[in-house]
């Protein structure tokens, strides 16, 4: 293999690409491949085409481009794999290379976007109030269609002050993330009271700022690692950190790829489903009476697929004295994936479309609980009226708040 | 070429980029083989067109499931057109009451028994690849898996083909009729690896599922121990819905990956499975534990519960793949050896790897002596890819030296394709080679597989002596 092809050192490394023996048991787990029937919609063929592109057959063309964005990045081929390709690590190399190979005005954008808008607050903000605006007006200007719809995901969405007391805990800092507070202030405050309940110290550094996941995954590396030390840097002196969406705890997770000193953050981070129930298996927080009531479980890629967690929200949902039931047996994507409904409108309606009529078919319940926001919106966007998306710690502390027969610790 | 196959299907369904050629320029093997096209028909009608094409055209026609063979079977190693039929993937009738079902080649193998698991039914070949491979693979390669042992491999879940043959025109073999009348066409297509025809629809016989299942995981200290707890369950009188063996390495691969609690220090492990009444199952269970226990097991241990269960089965399964946690390529034959040669056929097996300094794993369906000796290794190394090979061949001859044969299930396609002689003399590949130029006189279907090169009598040339009958 000729090394030399690639640009960036962020590339798909021989090991990576070497992994897979191709013997093909990814292939029906790929949300794409499901619905193409297309090897080059494939973990095993994109492979096999960053592999050509190491061996000098293959050009960092148009082609490879779509066919390395066309990927959603859910990573459920990294969790069948048995070769334990780093299938995800291998496709963030890949698009940076697309990134470096090919600069087009369209991706300069969506990485100046990506790379420092988001990560803005006070952007973030004013764009809220303008959403806020258009889903007023909205429905009268908007045709059915993408915008429409991801209008309607951000149905609800309610910013909330944050407040955590200082006690004398563990330190746990949380990451508040680009949007969480914004559009889900709810669950960045659920975990906040939890961890409060459960004795921790609960600190969000102002130095903190978004994890970069979107930025990586769009194959801008260089915004992604400034994000990334920013953090490193702010959360310096956390016990644990954690992050209330699982794509923001999945990127933490896997810090230890961008720089060096992402290594003890990356050692550090837990989804916040992962702390919340181990502090319910410690007693640390309560087991509430069952109330008869169901709710239907998303297992969000980043979760079930990149961090192998389906366990810890179920468990949550159980202590909140909910029957849980599954969505999705399979994993598949729900077609969220970050950017994808804007970069990929019609694949990403198509599963939006399959899990909604999954999640609505699973059980007689109209309460859905997903663990990360922009698969919530996807679901929000693709569900009837009348359904409830929420996080699993936001029902939790509902029924907490709730519950009259239980004397909370 | 190009222009008629856009105008027979459409263009998103038809692909000539650099990038698509060399992604479909191979299966889950090592040979390696560029399409000049590939196509993905929707249709009967579509699949019919694109072999009228090929003919207006003269070249192949390679058709290919999800292309998880070893064995190149859908490689397209003489270039021509790639059929893939992963588009032809509905179920297009599930009948619980005759168990059948009707599918299209497309159809995922595992997708088949769970839409059939609300009628506690499931499709009985299970290849390991079951999670991704499609049943027309498993018709063109008679798959087998770990419960063919006792419910037989595909040939014995398949009743009726629809077929496209090579002039275009559309046939049905074999009928609803378990027993079929006239020539069985239906016996011979199944496993003829898209050389004879291509197989567009597949009516398959669905067998209930049991009402019981004990899995038994037997750790032992030595091989021969292990396969002689094979050799001696048989004997008891049992028969097993699967038997598996795993060696120490393989075992330690997939535990690394799966952490299912496998014994990584034992030095072969068995994976036996008894399905059937709850009284018979415990009764064979308890048998089995015996006879493992009576050669030296050091552990038996349950299957506690179905997620259990599900896990030890997910290990096996997933074993191929683990091997590359060990190096980047595998290379792997399927012979079958008779079960009283299996001690014997070990201590070879690994001999041979030794000799030829390869890791060898083994994981195999002992049960029916079916082997999986496997090698691993880099095959960027110069050189290595032909000692993978000289090894790969001694391993066949020992094998077929011991009254076995080349290949189980994993079918012949280009890999195995030069070892046929092994097996089979002048007259019996003649006799085969004859079959082929019937159903395919052009040799469009799937050119350069299974039969060698001279498979014919009158390929022979210098051998046959002039004037003579041929």
């Amino acid at each position: 293999m000729t090394a030399q092809v690639w640009r960036t050192d962020f590339a798909p490394t021989t090991a990576e690409l070497n992994a897979c023996v191709a013997c093909g048991l990814c292939l029906p787990h790929c949300p794409t491949f499901r619905l193409t029937g297309l090897e080059t919609a494939s973990p095993r063929g994109r492979l096999a085409a960053m592999r050509g592109v190491a061996e000098g057959v293959i050009a960092i063309d148009d082609e490879f481009e779509e066919a390395m964005s066309f990927c959603l990045n859910c990573r459920a081929c990294e969790a069948v794999c048995p070769s334990m390709v780093p299938f995800g690590r291998a496709m963030e190399g890949a698009r940076a290379e697309v990134a470096a190979a090919h600069p087009t005005v369209g991706r300069g954008l969506r990485h100046f976007v990506l790379g420092r808008v988001i990560p803005n607050r006070g952007i973030v903000g004013v764009a809220t109030d303008l959403i806020k605006l258009l889903q007023k007006l909205g429905p009268s200007l908007l045709r059915e269609g993408p915008a429409q719809r991801s209008l309607r995901g951000l149905r609800g969405l309610q910013a909330r002050p944050r407040r955590a007391q200082i006690v004398n805990g563990p330190r746990v800092g949380l990451l508040v993330g680009c949007v969480m507070d914004k559009w889900f202030g709810n669950v960045n405050q659920a975990a906040i009271e939890l961890l409060d309940l459960a004795g921790y110290q609960v600190v969000t550094p102002a130095s903190q700022t978004c994890c970069g996941a979107l930025a990586v995954h769009d194959g801008n590396i260089k915004s992604g690692r400034r994000l990334a030390a920013a953090n490193v840097a702010a959360f310096a002196s956390a016990d644990v950190v954690v992050a209330t969406a699982a794509g923001c705890s999945a990127h933490l997770k896997g810090y230890d790829k961008l720089n060096s000193e992402g290594a003890a953050l990356a050692a550090k981070t837990l989804d916040i489903t992962e702390l919340i129930a181990r502090l319910i298996a410690e007693g640390a927080l309560p087991r509430l009476p069952v109330t008869g009531e169901a709710v239907v479980v998303h297992d969000p890629c980043h979760l079930r697929h990149a961090q192998r967690i389906t366990s810890a929200p179920r468990e949550i949902l159980a202590a909140a004295g909910l029957a849980t039931v599954d969505a999705d047996p399979d994993g598949i994507c729900c077609g969220a994936a970050g950017i994808y409904s804007l970069t990929h409108p019609e694949a990403s309606h198509q599963l939006g479309e399959r899990i909604a009529a999954l999640a609505a078919s699973a059980a007689t319940t109209t309460l859905i609980a997903s663990a990360n926001p922009g698969c919530e919106m996807q679901l929000r966007s693709h569900l009837p009226k009348g359904y409830r998306v929420a996080h699993p710690v936001e029902l939790y502390l509902e029924s907490i708040r709730s519950s009259s027969d239980h004397v909370l610790l | 070429m190009y222009d008629e196959l856009i105008a027979a299907l459409d263009a998103e369904r038809v692909l000539q980029t650099p990038l698509a050629l060399h992604v479909y320029g191979r299966d889950a093997g090592v040979y390696r083989g560029q399409p000049a096209v590939v196509v993905l028909p929707e249709t009967t009608a579509e699949v019919v067109r694109v072999v009228e094409i090929a003919n207006r055209h003269e070249v192949p026609v390679v058709a290919r499931g999800a292309g998880t063979g070893l064995a190149a079977g859908a490689v397209a190693t003489e270039g021509g057109i790639v059929l893939v039929t992963t588009k032809m993937n509905r179920i297009e009738e599930i009948d619980p009451d005759n168990r059948t079902a009707l599918v299209g080649p497309g159809v995922i193998n595992l997708d088949l028994s769970k839409a059939a698991e609300p009628y506690a039914l499931h499709f009985a070949p299970d290849p390991s690849s079951q999670a991704a491979c499609t049943i027309g693979g498993n018709v063109a390669n008679n798959s087998g898996g770990p419960h063919c042992l006792a419910e037989g491999s595909t040939v014995n879940h398949v009743l009726a083909l629809e077929v496209v043959l090579a002039d275009g025109s559309v046939a049905m073999v074999g009928s609803a009729a378990p027993d079929p009348i006239g020539l069985d066409l239906r016996g011979l297509l199944v496993g003829s690896e898209g050389t004879l025809a291509i197989v567009t629809k597949i009516l398959v016989r669905l067998l209930p599922n049991p009402p019981d299942v004990r899995t038994l995981l037997c750790s032992f200290d030595s091989i021969a121990d292990a396969a002689a707890t094979v050799s001696g369950i048989i004997a008891a009188g049992i028969v097993p819905a699967a038997l598996e063996m795993m060696d120490q390495a393989i075992t330690r691969a997939v535990e690394n990956w799966l952490h299912a609690g496998l014994p990584t220090d034992a030095t072969a492990i068995l994976l036996a499975e008894v399905v059937g009444d709850t009284a018979a199952v415990e009764a064979e269970a308890k048998v089995m534990a015996e006879v493992a226990h009576a050669h030296h097991a050091r552990d038996v241990r349950m299957a506690a519960d179905d997620s259990e269960r599900a896990l030890l089965w997910k290990g096996r399964k997933a074993a191929f793949g683990a091997v590359a946690q060990a190096a980047p390529n595998y290379y792997l034959h399927d012979t079958v050896v008779p079960r009283t040669r299996l001690v014997e056929t070990m201590a070879k097996v690994y001999e041979i790897g030794a000799r030829h300094e390869l890791q060898m794993l083994n994981v195999f369906h002992a049960g029916d002596g079916n082997l999986h000796p496997l090698m691993v290794f880099d095959a960027s190394v110069p050189g290595m890819t032909e000692k993978v090979q000289q090894a790969a061949d001694e391993l066949v001859a020992a094998c077929v030296a011991v009254g076995g044969v080349l290949s189980g299930e994993h079918g012949i396609g280009r890999e195995k394709r030069d070892l046929m002689p092994l097996m089979f003399s002048a007259t019996d590949l003649d006799a085969q080679a004859r079959i082929k130029e019937t159903f395919d006189p052009h040799n469009r279907f799937n050119p350069g597989k299974v039969l060698p090169t001279g498979a014919r009598c009158f390929d022979l040339g210098a051998s046959v002596p002039p004037g003579a009958w041929v």
